[in-house]
């Protein structure tokens, strides 16, 4: 180990060196980087999720641990199922900053049980919203639709794509877990014998155009959504109260599971969306990981965010740049004052 | 000498205008034609949904029967008829039907849409050289550009569903059908063609009874890639909400489930073999019948 980072060190001064033909005193802030680096922090690789707010809050996790901690920060892309498996598996990579945990309860909780795995700071504060949403215009046209009962009394108000007779209940992506709540909450709110059918989206391209296509033309939409996300900043939309209690215990054990033959009627579970660190990195990270212990956004704040991310088609560094560039009150009390004078430097 | 090591970009702030602009007239667009094109594809939703429900509502052993029985009009073997039953009775058995029903007929009308609208072109494109110098890129283009960047547009056109899925499908796999149909007819020997001149044939006669005849076992070919490339595509159809093998596939690498996703794999590897010796095979038949005319 140490003699491949003498080797990834003596690599990087080369490099340095070679590229001070151009730029000789970049060349060498960059060895001193290096050298710090080395000596807090090392390297880190963060799970840079496939969906938009997970990128801005990796990107944010990116700036603040390389500039402010000096980390070797790298992001890797990812998806909730195959990057929790891989941590937990491989140790690999070393910070999910938004895991929504709920799918994975079981097996994380083993991992943090043998201490594989470290559950962080819960990164979204209000966490994630899920349920069936229908667009404003259409809430507004037809206030006697408050719940999900009262919306699927209308098949009319949101055509099928593939038979105007019927209505159409959009479902969640295949393969991801609300995919098996709303069949589920489809079942149990009867809405087949409503005049509905659960229209497969695919994938959350196909959810968020149809979407698109519906609000564009002032169609009408009814469907699985779930809150913090540009979409529902960019097009708002009404989340349909489901006008039951949570029974979490009936939750637990049908209506987020496969074979449930006889699933009742239950909403949604506010989602905890947490921040997930590897062992190694909490020990390697030193005073990064208290970082990732303390930052946390709320759905507000983050929703703004994505939403002019969407407007000005921002990268996630770029909105990682935008945030802490106006966010100062907030995210400093996340970050040590040196590592905030740190980042202050670097914006 | 800044310039030399940094790319002289055109600058975040016009470039963000640029994209924006395009996506505003974009947006305009849909919101202008978008329902005016959707009843346009209309007739082909219908088409696609009669289909479908003619696979999947017909009795299982009806739809087998049919399949061999076009299987063996198409290659006249045996061996190939008996892995076709077994292929299906496994997929059946491993509770796959629907789903594989779904797949087939997508397929089918995907290939043929890309015959209809291949053949012609591809005829016109070896008898107007201009024209080959237009369609070759853009065959070019509608082979290699990812086929997510034109899924989006589609979708806000069309929603999500059959049709765009068919459009997906449709604009890779029918490169092969054009370019192969365009191949084989200038593959035809010269002498051929004068000597079809010499008893008068019209451009017409020329073109059925000696042009496409000669070139058909290429065309077949063609057929063959534009079937195979169309199943390829079914994993990403199902990514806009096309129904069929594709959704469990979907599934199976969104929670890792090895053995679902093998099983479906595994069906749509079934079913393309079973197309590609079927259509192959009637190829060969085609060139064998040739030969001898020609012998």
């Amino acid at each position: 180990m140490t003699n491949q980072r003498k080797l990834v060190l003596a690599l990087t001064i080369v490099a340095a060196t070679l590229a001070s033909c151009g730029k000789k005193e970049e060349a060498q802030v960059e060895e001193k980087a290096v050298e710090t680096a080395e000596a807090t922090c090392g390297n880190v690789t963060i799970a840079n999720m496939n969906w938009q707010s997970a990128e801005v809050i990796a990107s944010i996790d990116k700036f603040v641990l390389s500039k402010g901690y000096g980390c070797d920060a790298e992001l890797v892309p990812g998806d909730t199922m195959p990057t929790l498996t891989a941590m937990m598996e491989k140790g690999q990579p070393d910070v999910a900053p938004e895991a929504w945990i709920n799918s994975v309860r079981e097996p994380l909780k083993l991992a943090t049980d043998e201490g594989r795995l470290h559950v962080a700071a819960e990164v979204l504060s209000d966490g994630g919203v899920e349920g069936w949403w229908i667009p404003k215009y259409i809430a507004e046209a037809n206030p006697n639709i408050k719940t999900i009962a009262d919306a699927l009394n209308h098949p009319e108000l949101f055509p099928a794509p593939e038979d105007k007779t019927k209505g159409a209940v959009y479902n969640c992506p295949a393969g991801w877990s609300c995919q098996i709540s709303t069949g589920h909450a489809f079942t149990a709110w009867g809405a087949a014998d409503k005049g509905f059918t659960l229209v497969d989206t695919g994938s959350s391209a196909g959810l968020d155009g149809s979407i698109a296509k519906a609000y564009e033309r002032k169609e009408g939409w009814l469907g699985y959504y779930w809150a913090p996300t540009s979409i529902l900043g960019k097009y708002e939309m009404v989340r349909l109260d489901p006008g039951v209690e949570l029974d979490q215990a009936a939750w637990d054990t049908c209506n987020s599971v496969v074979d449930c033959a006889d699933p009742k009627m239950n909403p949604w579970p506010r989602s905890e969306v947490f921040s997930v660190v590897t062992d190694r990195f909490k020990q390697a990270g030193g005073k990064a990981y208290e970082y990732l212990a303390t930052r946390q956004l709320d759905n507000d704040s983050l929703g703004k965010l994505l939403s002019w991310m969407t407007d000005n088609q921002a990268t996630g560094e770029a909105a990682a740049e935008y945030y802490l560039k106006n966010n100062e009150a907030t995210w400093t009390t996340w970050v040590s004052p040196a590592a905030a004078e740190k980042i202050k430097a670097a914006l | 000498m800044n310039w030399f090591y940094t790319f002289p970009e055109m600058g975040t702030e016009a470039l963000r205008a640029l994209k924006k602009g395009i996506d505003f007239a974009f947006r305009d667009f849909t919101r202008e034609y978008g329902e005016l094109l959707e009843r346009m594809f209309d007739p082909l939703k219908q088409f696609l949904i009669f289909s479908e429900r003619l696979l999947t509502d017909s009795p299982w052993p009806l739809v087998i029967l049919s399949i061999a029985v076009i299987t063996w009009l198409a290659s006249r073997s045996t061996k190939i008829v008996v892995g076709t039953i077994i292929t299906l009775l496994l997929i059946g058995y491993f509770g796959m039907w629907d789903d594989t029903m779904k797949t087939v007929s997508m397929i089918f009308v995907a290939t043929l849409t890309a015959l209809v609208l291949g053949l012609p072109i591809g005829i016109a494109m070896s008898r107007f050289d201009r024209m080959q110098k237009v369609v070759t890129p853009t065959l070019d283009v509608m082979q290699t550009m990812p086929s997510f960047v034109y899924l989006i547009p589609v979708v806000m056109l069309l929603g999500i569903g059959k049709v765009a899925g068919l459009l997906a499908v449709v604009i890779y796999a029918i490169p092969p059908v054009i370019r192969f149909t365009n191949l084989g007819i200038r593959l035809v020997p010269e002498d051929v063609l004068e000597a079809s001149e010499a008893f008068g044939t019209s451009v017409w006669q020329k073109m059925t009874k000696v042009q496409l005849p000669l070139a058909l076992p290429t065309i077949m070919a063609g057929v063959n890639q534009t079937i195979m490339m169309s199943l390829s595509m079914v994993v990403i159809a199902s990514m806009i909400g096309v129904q069929g093998l594709g959704q469990p596939v979907l599934k199976a690498i969104a929670n890792q489930y090895f053995t679902l996703g093998i099983f479906n794999g595994l069906a749509i590897v079934g079913i393309a073999i079973i197309f590609d010796r079927a259509s192959q095979a009637y190829g060969k038949r085609l060139q064998r019948h040739l030969e001898v005319v020609h012998g």
